[in-house]
């Protein structure tokens, strides 16, 4: 999950990069120092993202209780998710080609409220049909509606 | 299903008039001045009375092309004259019905029917238009089919109504609203630059009069919008009727209300009076703005009356909070005006979360409608030992903001046990009339 990630981070960071060097190189000398400077910005911002995306990653959780799902995730805010099971209107597994790329899922819970974020990225594929499959029965048992 | 198909029903004969009218307006305003400048008289009274026509010709296609029945569960209309469309709405997931009658159709005795389904992104569109019968008739027979129950035989009796505002009430309530006491402000402003720098043209003049105006037009549409409004207990719900050049009459089936929020603005202090709003789900909120939402449930009155109609729409709903819990003093780091009155009481049914410093605020969440429950801290919040619980319905989400540590666990542990639904409360009182509403 780390690896999709800084994927994520760096692709678009070097390009900016690139640009950004080039606008340095070949541009008007006005721009220069504003280039240079940006660019520098830029990746001490990305490798600062790069030492957090270890931990950050770490602190994606999530637990199947009796009754209900908990997630929880993020660094500096931290944030956690309770949705009962009967609550659960339906579950997504998707994959991008990143995350295909590297063998991975995310299991994202829907509820009738369009706040409820519980997301679950990073997931081999096997564990998130279990957790569909799994949170699709008992939302179906336990189902209170509105 | 046994036996044919029920009959479709047509739209009023004369919708294709009324349609035309607005029609009319809009060319009229397509062509602009400028294009009666171009034209000259005669010719634009051509080109319009050309376009009109065409305009009724589609319209009368269109209604006669159209039809609507109930088969089943489903209210089903088809229309279209090229594309044939058919919608199937089913009955179960209809939220709230309305019965609209913008000034047109008042002159004419039609009605508009407003459909609002629960999931559905947007409004459907009106069944435009029908006899006023008519239309309550069909109103009730979707209600009832939603509610499971068996149609009413006879034409329901008309239930006394629960609360009705007094006009007057609502014109002051207004009155002391921001908008209008910016205004002054803001034509002192203006009054002065047109006097003292008398190279400002009259365009500038114009536009900012425009501005002033639109400002003031806020509580001016407000007040037109609230004019009469009246609250009843009809068969399906709860009948919340208002208005004076658009009227409309919405019937909102008790069981889809999310959550009330009561709100006290600050001009309103002296007079001690409050506003209640609906969340209920299927409206997001702000969507479709003075549209769609039967956002208000009442414009203006006192606690008094708050505490009469909260129960109905509410049941166990109060606005006086006993065993609210407040945010620890050390919340005050963070929230040091608001933080007396970020108050918290869970209930058996509703849960009570306060705010507000000038404009205060109580949103009433129905437990049983919560969909997720959420616990948020940021660093400052976990240096000082607080964290922030928010509550989510299908109507949007609630936060109980800076809450001890300890005591946002358990409000969270608390509040995403599921409760069972209550039980659908008797359609009508069991005698009698509820109790005598507040003078």
């Amino acid at each position: 999950m780390a690896a999709v990630q800084l994927v994520r981070l760096w692709a678009p960071t070097l390009v900016a990069l690139a640009a950004l060097s080039l606008l340095a190189l070949l541009g008007p000398s006005a721009l220069e120092a504003a280039a240079g400077t940006a660019a520098v910005v830029l990746l001490i911002a990305a490798g600062y993202r790069t030492a957090v995306t270890f931990r950050a990653v770490r602190a994606w959780g999530y637990a199947e209780r009796d009754r209900d799902l908990l997630v929880r995730h993020g660094l500096l805010v931290r944030r956690l998710s309770i949705v009962p099971y009967g609550r659960i209107q339906f579950v997504d597994v998707t994959a991008g080609p990143l995350e295909r790329a590297f063998d991975l899922a995310t299991v994202t819970l829907h509820t009738a409220s369009a706040a409820s974020d519980a997301r679950i990225p990073g997931l081999e594929p096997a564990e998130a049909r279990r957790l569909r499959d799994r949170l699709a029965a008992l939302g179906a048992d336990r189902a209170a509606g509105l | 299903m046994t036996g044919p198909a029920p009959a479709r029903h047509r739209l009023h004969p004369l919708s294709p008039l009324l349609h035309s009218a607005k029609s009319l307006a809009v060319i009229v305003a397509a062509i602009s001045w400028q294009g009666y400048a171009r034209l000259g008289t005669g010719r634009w009274l051509a080109v319009v009375a050309g376009l009109l026509v065409m305009a009724v010709v589609g319209s009368v296609v269109s209604w006669y092309t159209t039809g609507y029945r109930i088969v089943g569960r489903e209210l089903r209309i088809d229309e279209g004259v090229l594309w044939r469309r058919s919608r199937a709405i089913p009955l179960e997931r209809l939220q709230s019905v309305e019965v609209r009658r913008p000034a047109l159709a008042q002159l004419a005795g039609l009605a508009e029917l407003r459909l609002e389904v629960a999931g559905g992104a947007k409004t459907e569109a009106p069944l435009a238009y029908l006899a006023l019968a008519e239309a309550h008739r069909l109103r009730d027979d979707l209600l009832t089919h939603t509610g499971g129950g068996a149609a009413a035989a006879a034409p329901p009796v008309p239930a006394p109504p629960l609360y009705v505002v007094r006009d007057r009430d609502l014109v002051v309530a207004q009155l002391l609203t921001p908008e209008l006491w910016a205004a002054p402000v803001a034509a002192t402003f203006v009054v002065y630059q047109a006097v003292s720098r008398p190279d400002w043209s009259l365009i500038a003049l114009a536009s900012t009069a425009t501005a002033l105006l639109a400002v003031i037009a806020q509580p001016v549409r407000r007040t037109l919008r609230h004019w009469r409004f009246q609250l009843g207990r009809g068969p399906a719900g709860l009948s919340v009727a208002h208005g004076l050049v658009d009227h409309r009459q919405q019937i909102v089936p008790t069981d889809r209300v999310q959550s009330v929020r009561v709100v006290w603005p600050l001009l309103w202090r002296g007079h001690g009076w409050l506003r209640l709003h609906l969340d209920v789900a299927g409206y997001a909120p702000g969507e479709g703005g003075a549209e769609t939402a039967v956002d208000t449930l009442l414009p203006v009155g006192t606690n008094d009356v708050a505490r009469y109609l909260l129960p109905v729409v509410l049941p166990g709903a109060r606005i006086d909070l006993t065993a609210a819990r407040v945010p620890p003093p050390r919340a005050a780091w963070l929230a040091p005006l608001a933080r007396p009155y970020l108050a918290v009481e869970v209930g058996d049914t509703v849960v009570a979360v306060g705010g507000g410093v000038l404009t205060r605020r109580l949103t009433l969440v129905s437990r049983p409608r919560i969909q997720s429950v959420r616990v948020t801290a940021g660093p400052v919040q976990r240096l000082l030992g607080l964290a922030t619980v928010h509550v989510d319905t299908a109507a949007g989400s609630v936060a109980a903001v800076h809450r001890d540590e300890a005591e946002a666990w358990w409000l969270a542990a608390v509040l995403s046990t599921p409760r069972p639904a209550p039980p659908a409360a008797p359609a009508q009182p069991p005698g009698g009339r509820p109790g005598a509403p507040p003078a």
